[in-house]
């Protein structure tokens, strides 16, 4: 185990793998082909048109932004390229004045090719930053294009978003995780049994950045990547243990369910944790249609009374009698 | 510093003159980077001078026209590239069209005439062509269009460091103020460049400065007020709507006031709709052609009726689609470019492709890709043979709640590939499904409709407020949404046999829309009458306050009743109009 930190001796500081791995070109994004293909093109072509890209977090909208803009403009990316994230002070007044000054700044660029002002999680902006950049936008429009991040698309302002071209980003499939997890374990020699790699594209849930985190962490805690550690470090409920609670209240076995509840609530994990593995591994349980339905329904319920404050462990006890009446209902004759 | 030096800068906003600007820019010693704000001054003496040369350049233009495509080949964005040039190509409704120039002819014609209409007000929805329509009709008649353009405002660091030099803080409504007040009483000074032809000028305003608070809000209506009642230039302001359900927004609000207010002042309100997919379609069309890009009319569909109206985001999502069929060509016809079967299918899965792409990652609003799952959820095809599932013993149920396999992706699947937010699919659901019920199967109703609002009750913490961001709230939309489009494929036993639905817009939007009206105009009566309590909720101000209102005062209180009563029926008629 030891002779795995080769690339790392010990001590030294270890940049996150997120950023250690993040593609730089294009090519190499994962998911979302038909997105990212057309980026490329534009970055071949060039013109490019204001975009939103639009997504949930770890789906590669800023790689995607930060490689198209590093293709486009290449040695010019210093001078031509202007970055802004959330931690940025992006205030009305820097959009008047800041990126304005951007926007009138004259670089030489080869035909095809602008200025781009790349702003990330643009979903942050107050609307009145977000009206200032408006005109501007229009404006310079020959010299400097807008490419713009965020999670939801509807908190950027309509004005907006009719100047920019939408490009949705969705959550990435397990393969997509498990071949990008595959490129970095073998490149920094972790140690790992599969069923480690099932186990963080569990807990990641179509997230790329959480993912690559989670094995981060866990190597750096445990030095090897099994269910067990991983479960550690993210501490979540054991998703398998969860499972054969649903399976013990799909059989009638309403005991053994509520015994394997009272194991996992004494591990310490909160009715909140427990009720979210619940719900996923519900979502993905194999099971009757009208059960599943009854099943979510209860589990939401249950989850709301948890938010609303109600969260001790007779509200989840609650929840497996009623999924058991249900069960007991639904049965056949 | 910089701003004290110029107030108003004046553009003549023609894709020329920027041209014009952009050419200079490099040509211009490397020097100017430093100095942008200068030579951004340089390059507006320019456009001064080529006011003169405005005749010149109309003229030509008739002239430049077919080869007008090479001098920007790759350079444009679409919507710059093919803004409309003539009436016919400008995809806005005639009879707007046909408004707004009898305006400015009226303008033109009667300017000896004593008292005209000098505002004009256009409103309407994003990108429905309100700019585009003004800067045509005003070229076409010979118009020049002055813009007022904002001025960069100074920073609060430039401001202390100006403090001592006895230069004052002036914020961008205080420069609109000025400058209103200077154009009335004097019109636009640079008007003398254009060789004595004072009618024909146009002045545009675009860009209304933002404000926050009541007390900025306020000074800014006035100050439209008073441009409306005394200015002696013909004046067009554009004002975006924001149509959302959800427009907690303080600007957004505000801007609805301007509108009315302005409108009482005497301005003429045009409102453009949004446009229809023909003209839009029959645009992207034009474009295509004049591209030599190869886009089927079937994507070139899907592009229109995703913009939802909004033909500036169409040929922008136009643009960055037509990028793709090129690389896609490149990528299919190498590897088998004679196994002529073949190719055609993997063609053919090709489109499928394209379109399954198109409808999920493009277009401005998610209404598409949600039609097409809700499509999914109400048709509720199953398999009709029997099949008996192997399934593991434990998941058995009795026959009264067994279904037969479902013909899709699992409801999640589908569902996280429209891109729908929970509570929007909810109401469109509720709206809809009763058309899909059998008329006998009153058993289906009542299940389909508790399962709906159970979803309601899980969606509720979440309704109002736009922001989930922590994974608890994640979940209950996820389980709203999942109790919701299941119930509705568990419920529907005997769905209807097939045929065809219009899906509606759900009609408890309007609703919601107009009580989010009415209790911002309760809000607002509330907070002219007491100036420092605000404790008192709506139910308190429509039982107790309004009805001592009414009693005390039958003048005043009437009148805006009124007011808000119109407000509202215009509203719903509006949407009455929208087809889905």
């Amino acid at each position: 185990m030891a002779s795995s930190s080769s690339t790392s001796g010990a001590g030294v500081y270890e940049i996150p793998w997120v950023e250690k791995y993040r593609p730089s070109k294009i090519i190499d994004i994962v998911g979302n082909e038909d997105a990212v293909s057309r980026l490329q093109v534009i970055a071949r072509d060039g013109n490019m048109p204001n975009l939103i890209l639009a997504g949930p977090p770890g789906t590669g909208k800023t790689t995607s932004i930060l490689a198209l803009a590093h293709e486009l403009l290449g040695s010019n990316y210093r001078e031509a390229v202007l970055e802004l994230n959330a931690s940025d002070d992006r205030g009305i007044d820097v959009v008047r004045n800041k990126i304005k000054m951007f926007a009138q700044k004259k670089v030489t660029l080869p035909p095809g090719r602008h200025k781009v002002v790349i702003l990330d999680e643009a979903d942050s902006m107050t609307s009145g930053a977000q009206q200032a950049l408006r005109r501007t936008i229009e404006i310079y429009a020959t010299s400097t294009r807008f490419a713009l991040a965020c999670n939801t698309s509807a908190k950027i302002i309509e004005p907006i978003q009719s100047r920019c071209a939408l490009v949705r980003f969705s959550r990435l499939s397990d393969q997509q995780i498990l071949d990008r997890l595959m490129v970095v374990v073998q490149a920094e020699n972790v140690p790992y049994v599969p069923e480690g790699l099932e186990a963080i594209i569990f807990t990641a849930d179509g997230d790329m950045r959480q993912a690559l985190n989670n094995l981060q962490a866990t190597f750096s805690g445990f030095r090897f990547v099994n269910q067990e550690n991983v479960f550690k470090v993210c501490d979540q409920p054991h998703p398998l243990h969860v499972k054969n609670i649903v399976r013990n209240v799909l059989e009638s076995k309403f005991d053994d369910a509520c015994h394997g509840l009272k194991q996992l609530y004494d591990l310490g994990y909160s009715p909140t944790d427990i009720i979210t593995t619940l719900f996923r591994i519900i979502k993905n349980y194999d099971m009757a249609e009208y059960l599943k339905l009854e099943f979510m329904k209860e589990t939401g319920f249950a989850h709301m009374r948890i938010c609303d404050g109600v969260g001790s462990y007779l509200q989840l006890c609650g929840l497996l009698a009623k999924l058991a009446i249900v069960r007991e209902t639904a049965k056949a004759a | 510093m910089g701003k004290a030096r110029k107030m108003v800068e004046f553009d003549e906003d023609d894709d020329q003159s920027y041209n014009l600007r952009s050419s200079r820019s490099s040509t211009t010693n490397p020097r100017a980077t430093k100095r942008a704000r200068i030579s951004g001054e340089e390059s507006s003496h320019v456009d001064k001078i080529r006011l003169s040369f405005q005749d010149f350049d109309q003229a030509l233009s008739g002239f430049k026209l077919p080869s007008g495509n090479e001098r920007s080949k790759n350079t444009d964005l679409w919507v710059d590239k093919y803004k409309p040039r003539t009436l016919d190509e400008l995809a806005v409704h005639k009879k707007k069209v046909d408004e707004v120039k009898s305006w400015f002819e009226e303008i033109l014609d009667s300017s000896k005439d004593g008292f005209r209409n000098n505002v004009l007000l256009v409103t309407g929805q994003a990108g429905v062509g309100k700019s585009a329509t003004i800067h045509l009709i005003a070229s076409i008649l010979g118009v020049t269009v002055y813009e007022w353009n904002a001025p960069i405002p100074t920073v609060w660091q430039e401001h202390m460091h100006n403090s001592t030099s006895g230069l004052r803080y002036t914020s961008k409504l205080d420069e609109f103020e000025n400058f209103v007040e200077s154009t009335r009483k004097y019109g636009v000074i640079a008007s003398s460049n254009t060789g004595g032809m004072k009618a024909r000028i146009v002045l545009l305003i675009d860009d209304l400065p933002l404000n926050n608070g009541r007390h900025a809000f306020e000074r800014l209506q006035n100050c439209l007020m008073l441009l409306v009642r005394s200015t002696q230039m013909p004046t067009v302001v554009l004002i975006t709507d924001y149509d959302k359900t959800d427009s907690s927004d303080q600007t957004a609000r505000s801007m609805e006031d301007v509108q009315s207010s302005l409108e009482r002042a005497g301005a003429l309100k045009v409102a453009f709709n949004p446009i229809t997919k023909n003209s839009i379609k029959k645009t992207l069309q034009r474009i295509c052609k004049e591209e030599h890009c190869k886009v089927t009319t079937v994507e070139i569909d899907q592009v229109a009726s995703a913009s939802g109206g909004d033909i500036r985001n169409a040929i922008t999502s136009l643009q960055l689609f037509s990028v793709k069929p090129e690389l896609n060509h490149t990528k299919i016809k190498l590897p088998q470019p004679r196994m002529n079967n073949s190719y055609q299918e993997n063609e053919q899965t090709m489109h499928r492709c394209l379109d399954n792409g198109i409808s999920s990652c493009f277009g401005r609003d998610e209404t598409l890709s949600l039609f097409h799952a809700l499509g999914k959820f109400l048709h509720n095809k199953r398999e009709t043979d029997h099949v008996i599932v192997a399934d593991c013993s434990d998941s058995l149920v009795h026959d009264q709640f067994a279904r037969l396999p479902l013909k899709m992706d699992a409801p999640e699947k589908v569902l996280s590939q429209a891109h729908g937010q929970a509570g929007r699919v909810v109401d469109f659901l509720h709206e809809n499904v009763l058309d899909f019920v059998s008329d006998e199967a009153i058993e289906d109703a009542w299940c389909v409709s508790s399962y709906l609002a159970d979803a309601d009750l899980l969606l509720a913490a979440s309704r109002g407020k736009m922001s989930w961001d922590n994974k608890t709230e994640d979940i209950l939309q996820s389980a709203g949404a999942s109790v919701a489009v299941r119930g509705v494929l568990y419920g529907n036993k005997q769905p209807w046999s097939s045929r065809w639905h219009a899906i509606r817009k759900p009609k408890l939007w309007q609703v919601e829309r107009s009580s989010i009206q009415t209790k911002k105009n309760l809000r607002e009566q509330r907070n002219i009458s007491f100036e420092g309590s605000r404790v008192s909720d709506i139910s308190v101000m429509v039982t107790e306050y309004s009805p001592v209102l009414k009693w005390l005062s039958y003048r005043a209180s009437p009148e805006l009743e009124e007011k808000t009563d119109e407000e509202d029926s215009e509203i719903s008629e509006d949407d009455e109009i929208q087809d889905w």
